[in-house]
């Protein structure tokens, strides 16, 4: 009877987080079927009147979003290949090579880890001003070639690895770089497609930083492109969430596929991203 | 292919040395065992042959080439490590042709090889199957295949079979040893257990301490051992060590003044303590006293009492109490005297 109770309890639990974390997309998807009058009512209404299907057509034709979703496309993809591969290289020699300093870089690198980004915005800015990069494709993927989390995560999986399986794989006739690309790396399947996952939704959903570094329609990706709602007139709630459930779609079909190797990417090195 | 060392060493830090000075040649073709306890250096050796660790000093050989310098790429051994270290994401076929495509062999032959290696060590039924869902045994056979697949000059076994059960154990170290007939490789197999090197080698090579005790055929070691250490470790049940102040005068008059004056320790085979006269072969006799005798199987052990020490033997015939005096005749083969430095000056061959 006490274990029971402890299982009720223990769903009544999880089912009150889940509502919790649902609510905000649930809301999200009841306005975008609102019409304009009913996005602003007190109190709130949850079921439209009227399902206005029509504000997915209207959103989009409020902004050039498809330039704006291939932007995204481009930018994600290429910042998560140069920051796998970056990673990966430094992750290995973190793990396997001797080098004068090894320690001390690594120390130094993990401390950068514990500085908050919005503290660099200011720094990388400068930097890419005088680089005359601001304003350009450049602006948004180079800052993000490389990432020391990954690089960490990456390297906790690499030790892992028992150095047996090095020597054989030097025996066999492996070079290192033959090593890591045909043994290390995929073994380490697993965590890769974690921190791939997880720089994808980073670098999907990221606003500040193409923000503040471009200017320009051409250059928007899609969360800077969502702000087409806002106007000094007021939000168009309604259009503004139609767009967004557009927006997040990707994501949470990547997540729903590879949530097993998210969750265990995650719990392997008790980090988030 | 031989294999040569000439006066290598080793040390980690550049003070301490690991490896001292060694010097053997294993000839072409053989089956060596090097034989001794955890954290003599033996793996340390066999990592110095497969090219994984430098030598601090000193020259390797392989046939007359000179392969100090060169790294395990250039030294094509193949090599089966105590956890077999097969590539977990690839299956068993893969695993074996892995060799063969870092040396960039073709496909279709890469394959009709690893299958051929696959029939040689009994595994052509698992190939599709990855090395998490093997056996012990099985994930042996595929490193064994693994290790022959680019048909290296020489097969390293660092303690293969630790890992295995009794039963297989048994059964796999023959497997090696008609593998190793079958091909004709020259084989050096690392291991701590007595048992093992003596029925798989043809000859062993004996390490203590970073230094070589003895190299030669297992009955040599046995009937021969150059020192007290080999004596002691060889051999089962272990051979029986007194001090030669234990003795009183039973060995006066049988053995030379001047040898029983140099002698520290006297080692006695537990199968050269007969319980009745055996003519010539009879070196001397001791008296002794009967503290446990055990029946087992085939297994008679006798502990005595011999002027406070304890002697094993396991040759007594007759029934026996526990508590009796016993005359026992200390017989000429197994009997040795080593001096002050553990080295043998008397028994063996040369004294039989």
């Amino acid at each position: 009877m006490k274990r029971k109770t402890a299982i009720i309890l223990r769903y009544v639990i999880l089912i009150l987080g889940a509502i919790i974390m649902l609510m905000p997309f649930l809301w999200m998807i009841s306005t975008s079927l609102k019409t304009q009058p009913e996005t602003v009512k007190i109190p709130p209404i949850w079921i439209p009147k009227h399902l206005m299907f029509s504000n997915y057509v209207d959103a989009l034709k409020e902004a050039p979003f498809f330039r704006y979703f291939i932007n995204s496309v481009v930018v994600t993809s290429l910042t998560t290949v140069g920051q796998l591969f970056t990673s990966i290289l430094a992750a290995f020699a973190f793990s396997r090579l001797n080098f004068y300093g090894k320690n001390i870089l690594f120390v130094i690198f993990l401390g950068t880890m514990m500085v908050p980004g919005e503290m660099l915005i200011i720094p990388n800015f400068v930097t890419l001003s005088q680089l005359h990069l601001v304003n350009t494709y450049g602006a948004l993927i180079i800052p993000w070639l490389a990432s020391f989390f990954t690089v960490f995560t990456l390297r906790q999986t690499f030790q892992s690895v028992p150095d047996q399986i090095y020597y054989a794989a030097k025996i066999d006739g492996a070079s290192d770089w033959h090593y890591l690309w045909h043994v290390l790396v995929p073994i380490s399947k697993s965590t890769i497609t974690a921190v791939t996952v997880l720089q994808v939704i980073g670098s999907w959903n990221a606003f500040m930083w193409p923000l503040i570094v471009t200017n320009t329609e051409n250059l928007r990706t899609l969360p800077v492109g969502l702000q087409a709602f806002t106007s000094d007139a007021g939000t168009n709630y309604a259009l503004l969430m139609a767009a967004s459930t557009f927006v997040i779609i990707p994501m949470v079909v990547l997540y729903v596929f590879l949530q097993k190797y998210i969750i265990a990417g995650i719990s392997k090195t008790g980090l988030k991203g | 292919m031989e294999v040569t060392f000439k006066d290598v060493s080793l040390s980690y830090d550049g003070s301490r040395e690991i490896l001292h000075h060694l010097n053997f040649t294993i000839p072409e073709g053989t089956l060596v065992s090097i034989l001794g306890p955890s954290g003599c250096g033996k793996s340390t050796t066999l990592m110095m042959i497969s090219g994984l660790l430098a030598p601090t000093s000193g020259q390797i050989f392989f046939g007359d080439e000179d392969v100090t310098k060169q790294d395990a790429l250039q030294r094509k051994v193949g090599m089966v490590f105590q956890n077999y270290a097969l590539y977990p994401h690839l299956n068993v076929l893969d695993n074996i042709m892995f060799p063969l495509k870092m040396a960039k062999v073709p496909k279709p032959e890469r394959k009709k090889k690893a299958i051929e290696l696959a029939k040689l060590v009994h595994i052509e039924d698992q190939l599709d199957k990855k090395p998490g869902s093997l056996s012990g045994g099985q994930q042996q056979r595929v490193a064994i295949a693994r290790a022959l697949a680019k048909e290296p000059s020489l097969l390293l076994l660092d303690e293969p079979l630790s890992n295995l059960d009794a039963r297989l154990r048994i059964e796999m170290r023959q497997e090696i040893r008609r593998i190793q007939q079958e091909t004709g490789v020259t084989t050096i197999f690392v291991t701590h257990d007595q048992d093992e090197a003596l029925h798989i080698s043809d000859h062993i090579m004996v390490l203590n301490s970073g230094q070589i005790q003895q190299f030669s055929s297992a009955e040599t070691l046995y009937d021969n051992p150059s020192n007290l250490f080999v004596a002691q470790f060889i051999g089962e049940p272990v051979i029986n060590t007194l001090d030669i102040a234990d003795f009183g005068d039973e060995l006066k008059g049988q053995i030379d003044t001047e040898l029983l004056k140099r002698t520290q320790k006297v080692g006695i085979r537990p199968e050269a303590l007969q319980d009745h006269d055996t003519g010539a072969e009879t070196l001397a006799t001791i008296t002794t006293k009967v503290k446990t005798f055990e029946k087992f199987g085939r297994e008679k052990n006798a502990l005595l009492d011999f002027n406070g020490k304890r002697l094993l033997t396991t040759e007594i015939e007759a029934e026996i109490a526990e508590g009796q005096e016993l005359p026992l005749y200390l017989q000429k083969s197994g009997f040795y005297l080593f001096d002050q430095d553990g080295t043998r000056i008397f028994g063996g061959d040369q004294d039989a």
